[in-house]
């Protein structure tokens, strides 16, 4: 029988074209966790707009969500684009996959001041340590220490880009594994879910450059040395609650904007995903412990929205008509008469 | 009191209007209306408002005025200095010297008095305690530091620029009304600021009256106004435009002299553009770069918006990689260019055309782009509008390009005119039934001929495609095909060939004789009557083409066609237009086009372009 989603669409309808990436990649795997999620959450692909720069990460909008438009950009620009269609219909979903090295070097810039406007989009960081597509050179979010396939270690502190987000007062921020399939879905539609800035800095391991055991990044590391800060579980809005299966023992729920749930089973019972310092204090730790903490890490839903501080017509802007996009001809008149006077 | 008869000084044009004074107290030839006013200051003294009042009260008599703010990069301290021209015969480049100086400021002083020709009236402050040894000029010395002190001792220096008001008034015989209505103006609503500024120029006019012995030879004459008539900056006039044309994302990084292009439209969204639950309908961004405000606009022209930014050279620069996507994804969006003068930082405050080659070719790469240039204050305000149709026409990222000086000067209209065509919101497909009725759709197929292709927008869910600067072919998808990529630039190449006559078409004005003409643009249009006045006096018949859009109109090429000799007069060191037409004009005409272009910072002198022409005209 066919599996369709609350709105009665086949997972089909959420798939793209076929990938170029190397076979393995974590990148592949990321964008079967957005198809999913996308199709599970029961979103139309036609309200999601998928927005990516450049490098291996930013080619990935071809192999998922085909039924959506979407703009591949320039090279760590892909949030300044996704801030002008944001402001033009606010009523898309935007979401975003970028790299390490579009984000964390040349891109910087921009993901900061999208974080500091809170714009409402999904921005997934498929994070592996090196620029693939220029054949294995470290990016900037590499840690001291780790070692890629070729070459000598890596001698430069990272930048994390989750503690970083938090710091800049980012509404959502979480750390996924690309292999961490459960994980990883729950946090993408709670993103989805969420109205604001969402970060999920995923961990995705290059198979072609980086997955050595000396890499903190590979495959064989990440597993090992995966700091779970909680089982999540996501209820859609649309879903009973019953139909859910409960988990044992403590746990938390996180309501999101659009009525649905995101449960934490808590694990280190000690992370206040509601503060900035203790989520701080759990990803300093993890790096201290050279392990990668995972979950989510911050969560604040009483931020405004880039559209929300301008005050924008509560009609997407590209909805507007003439009539009331080009004021009168008496309001001229009126503005003339002003001048003259 | 320095006060010392001079010989009667004529100017320097031989146009000037002498006229017989009726008045009381004077018995000689007047010349009337046409003269130089320089005053220099330091920055950051209030010293704007003063120039302005005195523009403002000549504009409110009817006179024909003009008047360049020369500033500099700086915030209070350095030098500036305010040309004010007044001529009956429309004039209004800074003229090429200087009839009445005022020295306020002891930085500019010495160089500032050197440079005088003799028998220039000079009106100083006093209170400077500097020399003033220029006997061949009219010496007028007033204590104006000492005089505002006793108004206001905090404010004394502020008040002190008051004073040459009021003395400029009285030598000139500037109405007191029109004084009256400029300050209030100048001030509005600010009681306290008018009152005593106010009492400053009467101080001012008494203080002249009393003590300088003088007939001033120049004089201002009421013209009869045309009551629509006021003045305004180009910078606020492309503001305005935008909004009538219906700019819904403005996004901005402050840079001089476009920042008035933004604040401007800043200024006015609250009152023009408004929805009934007090909504706006355009959102504003202060981005954190060029880079980013360039992208903000390609996203949302992309998501169907009309978007625009605004900057200068430095800002083109840095959006140049954006400007290539916008060409190669076909996504409409605006940028104005403000020209300042580079390379590199440049004079930041002062004006040129030496971007112009820059923006038609702007990015890596093969690409074109369009450009509207305007030359007038009117042109600035319907520029600003009809570029969002283009843009949206072409499917592609336009420029305005405009200067400094046409920008942050101020500049007479008669009013602005209400746009007189609907928004073109060029092809834009939004429903099944238009997508159904088009053979063989592809995002980037050309079914109708002119290179222009249909789109659809996100959101609509009618035919999703993921944008891109890679290669792609005619449906959009990646392609690294020869074949598809000859075509698709041979297809870009012929949609902004085919935009050249649908673009503003330039305004040409033809002299029977075909036997000179001059093409030039933008705020060139400023200076080029006088030009032509003095090429005429060298008894050449002149016609002129002001170049309102690239790529040109082929009427410029007409125009070349039927004259037997052509220049390209530009304020650039290059000869940036000219270049464009070498490359581009038939190989028969180019022996007959020659190149003027001159840029030192300043708005365009006549005298200069003119004896540049003659010597080009000899050596040819």
């Amino acid at each position: 029988m066919l599996r369709l989603n609350v709105l009665e669409l086949e997972k089909s309808e959420y798939t793209g074209g076929k990938s170029s990436l190397c076979p393995g990649c974590g990148h592949d795997q990321i964008s079967n966790n957005i198809i999913q999620a996308a199709w599970e959450n029961g979103v139309h692909p036609e309200k999601i707009a998928k927005m990516s720069g450049i490098g291996c990460s930013s080619k990935t909008p071809a192999y998922f969500l085909g039924k959506s438009h979407g703009f591949n950009t320039v090279h760590g620009r892909m949030p300044s684009v996704t801030t002008g269609a944001n402001m033009v219909n606010k009523d898309l979903t935007f979401l975003a996959v970028s790299g390490d090295g579009d984000t964390a070097s040349i891109g910087i810039g921009q993901f900061v001041h999208a974080i500091r406007r809170n714009l409402d989009m999904v921005y997934i960081v498929e994070n592996n340590g090196v620029y693939g597509l220029t054949k294995g050179q470290y990016s900037a979010t590499v840690e001291k220490g780790s070692k890629k396939k070729k070459g000598v270690a890596n001698e430069q502190a990272p930048i994390d880009l989750c503690a970083m987000a938090i710091n800049l007062g980012c509404s959502f921020v979480a750390r996924s594994f690309s292999g961490s399939k459960k994980q990883l879905t729950a946090l993408i539609k709670a993103a989805i879910s969420h109205r604001g800035m969402a970060l999920i800095d995923v961990i995705s391991p290059c198979v072609t450059f980086a997955n050595n055991d000396e890499s903190y990044r590979s495959y064989n590391y990440v597993k090992k040395n995966d700091e779970v800060l909680h089982i999540l579980d996501y209820i859609p809005h649309f879903s009973p609650i019953e139909e859910v299966e409960v988990p044992e023992g403590e746990y938390e729920e996180v309501s999101l904007f659009d009525g649905s749930t995101l449960r934490l089973e808590t694990l280190a019972a000690d992370h206040d995903y509601t503060d900035a310092v203790s989520a701080l204090s759990a990803i300093h730790q993890s790096e201290k412990d050279e392990r990668h903490v995972t979950g989510l890490l911050y969560y604040n839903e009483n931020v405004p929205t880039a559209t929300d501080t301008l005050g924008l017509s509560e009609t997407p802007l590209v909805e507007l008509t003439e009539e009331l996009l080009r004021p009168s001809p008496d309001s001229l008149d009126e503005i003339n008469s002003g001048f003259r006077s | 009191m320095v006060m010392h008869k001079t010989q009667r000084h004529r100017g320097d044009y031989a146009s000037s209007r002498f006229v017989r004074a009726l008045g009381t107290k004077r018995e000689m030839e007047k010349i009337v209306n046409d003269f130089v006013i320089n005053v220099a200051t330091a920055n950051g003294t209030g010293s704007q408002s003063s120039n302005l009042i005195i523009l403002h009260s000549m504009f409110e008599m009817g006179v024909p005025v003009s008047g360049k703010n020369l500033f500099p990069s700086n915030i209070s301290g350095l030098p500036t200095w305010f040309i004010i021209r007044a001529s009956d015969k429309g004039y209004q480049a800074p003229g090429d010297g200087t009839n009445i100086q005022v020295l306020m400021n002891k930085d500019t002083w010495i160089k500032d008095l050197e440079a005088l020709e003799p028998g220039s009236i000079v009106i100083f402050n006093q209170d400077v305690k500097l020399p003033v040894d220029r006997h061949d000029c009219t010496l007028l010395g007033m204590p104006m530091t000492k005089m505002a002190r006793k108004i206001n001792a905090k404010l004394g220096k502020l008040i002190a620029n008051m004073y040459y008001v009021g003395a400029l008034a009285y030598l000139l015989d500037i109405d007191e009304d029109a004084i009256a209505r400029a300050l209030e103006a100048q001030f509005s609503g600010k009681e306290k600021a008018i009152e005593i500024n106010s009492q400053a120029i009467l101080e001012g006019r008494e203080f002249a009256e009393e003590n300088w012995e003088f007939d001033c030879q120049f004089t201002v004459e009421a013209r009869e106004k045309d009551p629509n008539s006021f003045l305004i900056e180009g910078n606020e006039a492309i503001a305005l435009g935008s909004i009538y044309g219906g700019i819904t994302m403005l996004s901005w990084y402050p840079i001089t002299p476009s920042s008035s292009v933004a604040e401007g439209i800043i200024k006015w969204l609250p009152k023009l553009r408004v929805d009934a639950d007090g909504g706006s309908t355009c959102a504003v961004i202060q981005a954190e770069d060029e880079l980013a405000a360039a992208g903000m606009v390609l996203g949302a022209g992309w998501a169907g918006g009309r978007g625009m930014t605004c900057t200068s050279g430095p800002g083109i620069s840095l959006m140049s990689e954006f400007i290539g996507l916008f060409y190669f994804s076909e996504v409409p969006g605006v940028i104005w260019d403000v020209n300042r003068v580079g390379p590199s930082t440049g004079l930041p405050t002062r004006t040129q055309q030496a971007d112009l080659s820059m923006l038609y070719e702007a990015s890596h790469g093969d690409t074109q782009h369009i450009v509207l240039i305007p030359g007038t204050i009117d042109e600035c305000f319907e520029f600003g509008w009809r570029v969002f149709d283009y843009a949206e026409r072409f499917q592609t990222m336009v420029f305005g390009f405009n200067d400094l000086d046409l920008g942050m000067n101020r500049w007479k209209t008669s009013g602005f005119k209400y746009p007189d065509m609907p928004m073109d919101r060029g092809k834009v497909i939004k429903t099944q039934k238009e997508m159904d009725s088009i053979p063989n759709y592809g995002r980037y197929r050309d079914v109708d001929g002119d290179g222009v292709a249909y789109r659809t927008l996100p959101g609509s869910g009618l035919d999703p495609i993921l944008y891109r600067g890679t290669g792609h072919d005619e449906d959009g998808i990646y392609s690294e095909d020869p074949q598809v990529y000859n075509d698709a630039m041979a297809r870009l190449k012929r949609k902004i060939n085919g935009a050249r006559n649908h673009l503003p078409a330039p305004v040409v004005r033809e002299e029977e004789q075909k036997e000179l003409g001059v093409i030039f643009y933008g705020s060139m249009e400023n200076t080029i009557v006088e030009i032509d006045d003095l090429l005429g006096e060298s008894g050449l018949s002149v016609s002129t083409c002001r170049v309102r859009a690239l790529p040109l109109h082929s009427d410029v090429e007409d125009f070349v066609r039927r004259h037997d000799r052509t220049i390209v007069l530009e304020i650039n060191r290059d000869g940036q237009l000219y270049g464009i037409i070498r490359k581009e004009f038939p190989v028969d005409l180019i022996h007959k086009i020659h190149s003027v272009a001159y840029s030192d910072g300043m708005p365009p002198r006549a005298r200069v372009y003119t004896e540049m022409i003659l010597r080009v005209l000899e050596d040819n």
